[in-house]
């Protein structure tokens, strides 16, 4: 059961959600196991594992795989030359978004020896010739982890781009009192958002004390809108219960102050579009948790959406279970002793004599 | 839009899923179709069959309920399970106990498909149900109630874009499209469908099953191994685990064209016998004679009576029987287009054997017919072609992941917004994919 890496963001909501309880509080309540269990993996698991048995030294094959992940995300997986040499590549709708805030060099650090021409169609590729892999089984596996976190890392460009800033604000904050330091300083950076889906969107704003993260989500169902709403207001109860040092959230249905810039008068409280803030304290963003805090906001989005499904799932099982303690008190209340006709071989009918 | 995302074909059978996306040649993933729950084994419950269900919160039940830590407090144990071979481990250990929700191709336990299927989309796949369409298969004589059932989860629990369920047998048989020997794409034929369990022969004209004629043989792979067990065993072999026993049939075993002419050219040359290295848990390594179960073992399916004494009908007896009960109008169809899918089809020479033996019945009863008739001149005859392909194994999955990476899919599916508008009874029909008008 993995516990540890959900407390990371556990939030706290400010009371913006608005109108009471919709659905009755049983729904509410567990909702929290969300918070408790089964988080989804950073790394896709299809790569990973088509990686790890070619790594293990089975005689080379030819693979010729799409594979597709969370976001629209697309993956090839290919041995176009030879057995020995697969080529990985990966399609990202937000590419040029993430570009914009140093995907490029990101990518280079994480993968510079393997990087190689990007396949036609394609945003990034990677190389990987199997017979040069790391001689030692440890360092083999985490070469598959590696290849298999390649989504994980082209998003991560903005998240480090606005720890990087927000380093610099500290600095420059750090010398002046509260008063009378110049706007630039207080206000904090630009807003980077990524376009990572058709319709939604994350915003990242770096400031000197806190780095704001603005997911904008579309339910597209009225009852997952409802679900969604539950959801985040268990986080308040989570915090006031035990996790007090996890990031703040907010959800409103209008866009936060910061994205007023950005979307201007486009989208006021249209209803369909809710507005997820994660603000990060100074606590989260030390450079020893960057890489843990970045993969969970990554997966926020995935992560909510799976939930909201299971506990739909859960619902349906309760019902179904429901509906067979009913069908089992209607056989119950069948009269047992009915009165049956009878016949005698020749034909003819009788009644039984009590 | 302006990309597309492919499509995810998931083909779930009693014993193994098949999970993978259009346009693939193989499946991505291939588990067993079990889950792990916490609590008894399967079996266990609440009488009707059922998982026993979360408790209440303790809240609800006035603090009645057992308190400690949090997650039993709010009924999280819903969340707690495995699928897949991570399944298979987790119910080795204690805690969990492991339930297989298909029965027979059939879906038996509702509750723990639509985790099982949450959790393969999510965890495994990594897609968005709502981004992307889904096929999914179904079982030959499917009741339409199942497949409501299926469409109600789809759409309400998951919010898939679109849905298409397809008959196992008629994307076994798009599938054969791939070889050289089927020319016209045509989706009628006779699917041999052999599993693990037990072998189906069913009959298909133009993408309809033909739902009287099928038959079904209690032949199947897991009864080769069991047979190839037992003559290990008769030889006293140092090791006869079950384990050896199919590792033995799937490397070693092939379909002869004459068994008793076999023993002959074993005892002859000696070459043909083998020798399989087992390698024992310690690192100790024994080796196992392989001889004449070599041939025997798939010999079963065409002389049943050297292993079972209660079903002695020969398959290609079985095929012919099938096709003679279909409708007149397709049984030429039906001989010419004997498709081969399924893991116990794989044997070297299979489909040959099985050409041959249904090839000289057909001669037969024609040339007695002529007889009887009086007629001296010999007709067209019937043409009698078993296909097999580089991928019968997985067949209803490739022929799924084949249709499905075509334009026009999208079009064959039901939309959630046809769902909410006519209710689950859409499902019920589903426009003929692959069949003619389309492609």
């Amino acid at each position: 059961m993995p516990h540890g890496p959900g407390q990371a963001r556990q939030p706290q909501t400010d009371n913006t959600l608005d109108g009471s309880p919709i659905l009755p509080s049983i729904i509410q309540s567990w909702h929290l196991r969300a918070v408790i269990m089964l988080l989804l993996d950073y790394q896709n698991v299809l790569i990973q594992n088509i990686l790890a048995e070619r790594f293990s030294g089975v005689p080379p094959a030819s693979v010729d795989q799409t594979v597709s992940d969370f976001d629209g995300v697309l993956f090839h997986i290919s041995t176009p030359e030879t057995k020995t040499k697969i080529l990985l590549s990966i399609q990202i709708r937000c590419f040029r978004d993430l570009v914009k805030y140093g995907a490029v060099e990101v990518l280079q650090r994480e993968y510079g020896e393997y990087a190689t021409d990007t396949e036609p169609g394609y945003d990034f590729s990677v190389l990987i010739d199997l017979e040069q892999l790391p001689e030692d089984r440890d360092d083999r596996e985490a070469l598959v982890l590696k290849f298999a976190l390649l989504k994980r890392n082209a998003m991560a460009a903005p998240f480090e781009a606005a720890y990087t800033e927000h380093y610099k604000l500290k600095e420059e904050a750090s010398q002046y009192t509260s008063e009378e330091a110049p706007k630039g300083v207080l206000e904090g950076g630009e807003v980077m958002s990524i376009h990572y889906r058709e319709e939604e969107a994350i915003y990242v704003k770096a400031s000197h004390d806190r780095v704001t993260v603005i997911f904008s989500t579309v339910f597209r169902e009225e009852t997952d809108r409802v679900f969604g709403k539950v959801f985040i207001q268990e986080f308040v109860d989570a915090r006031r219960r035990a996790i007090q040092n996890a990031p703040q959230v907010l959800f409103r249905n209008d866009p936060p102050l910061e994205l007023m810039d950005i979307l201007g008068e486009k989208h006021t409280g249209s209803g369909d579009v809710g507005y997820v803030t994660f603000v990060l304290f100074p606590r989260h963003l030390t450079p020893q948790r960057m890489p843990d805090v970045i993969s969970h906001i990554q997966t926020f989005r995935d992560y909510f959406h799976y939930h909201i499904k299971a506990s739909k799932a859960y619902i349906h099982s309760r019902m179904r279970k429901r509906t067979a303690d009913f069908l089992q008190v209607l056989r119950r209340a069948r009269p047992d002793t009915e009165e049956k006709e009878r016949k005698t071989a020749s034909g003819r009918s009788f009644r039984v004599q009590n | 839009m302006a990309h597309q995302t492919p499509a995810v074909v998931m083909d779930n059978g009693t014993g193994f899923s098949k999970l993978g996306f259009a346009g693939n040649d193989s499946p991505s993933f291939v588990f067993p179709t079990a889950i792990a729950t916490k609590g008894g084994a399967g079996g266990g419950g609440t009488g009707s069959g059922r998982p026993a269900v979360a408790n209440k919160p303790s809240f609800l039940t006035g603090g009645a309920g057992p308190t400690g830590h949090l997650a039993s407090k709010r009924g999280t144990e819903d969340l707690d399970f495995f699928i897949g071979d991570e399944a298979v481990s987790a119910a080795a250990g204690p805690g969990y106990g492991l339930h297989y929700p298909i029965r027979h191709g059939q879906i038996e336990n509702w509750d723990h498909m639509e985790r099982f299927w949450s959790n393969s989309i999510f965890k495994y796949l990594r897609v968005e149900p709502e981004d992307h369409h889904f096929l999914l298969t179904e079982p030959p004589l499917n009741p339409p109630e199942n497949r409501e059932n299926t469409a109600e989860i789809f759409f309400e629990s998951f919010n898939c874009n679109g849905l298409y369920i397809a008959v196992q047998a008629v994307l076994a048989l798009a599938a054969s499209w791939i070889s050289s020997k089927s020319s016209d794409r045509s989706l009628t034929g006779t699917v041999i469908d052999s599993g693990d369990g037990v072998t189906h022969v069913i009959p298909v004209a133009e993408g309809y099953v033909i739902g009287s004629s099928i038959k079904s043989i209690p032949i199947a792979g897991r009864d080769i191994t069991y047979f190839v067990q037992s003559l290990l065993r008769d030889r006293g072999e140092p090791d006869s685990s079950l384990k050896t026993a199919q590792d033995i049939k799937e490397s070693f075993c092939y379909v002869c064209p004459d068994a008793v002419k076999e023993f002959g050219k074993y005892d002859q040359d000696s070459t043909r016998f083998a020798n399989h290295v087992v390698t024992r848990p310690g690192g100790r390594q024994v080796t196992v004679n392989v001889g004449y179960e070599r041939f025997l073992a798939p010999e079963i399916f065409f002389s049943p009576e050297i292993y079972s004494s209660d079903f002695l009908t020969p398959l290609p007896e079985v095929v012919d029987t099938v096709i003679q009960t279909s409708p007149i109008d397709v049984r030429r169809g039906l001989y010419k287009n004997i498709v081969l899918s399924g893991g116990s089809t794989l044997y070297r020479d299979f489909g040959r054997r099985l050409q041959r033996d249904i090839k000289k019945a057909v001669d037969k009863r024609q040339e007695e017919s002529r007889k009887r008739a009086g007629v001296t001149s010999s007709g067209p005859g019937v043409d009698v072609q078993v296909i097999s392909h580089r991928k019968q194994k997985h067949g209803p999955w490739f022929g799924g992941s084949l249709l499905s990476q075509t334009p026009e899919f999208r079009s064959y599916c039901h939309t959630k917004a046809e769902y909410q508008e006519y209710g689950p009874s859409i499902v019920r029909r589903f426009a003929l994919l692959g069949g003619p008008g389309g492609a």
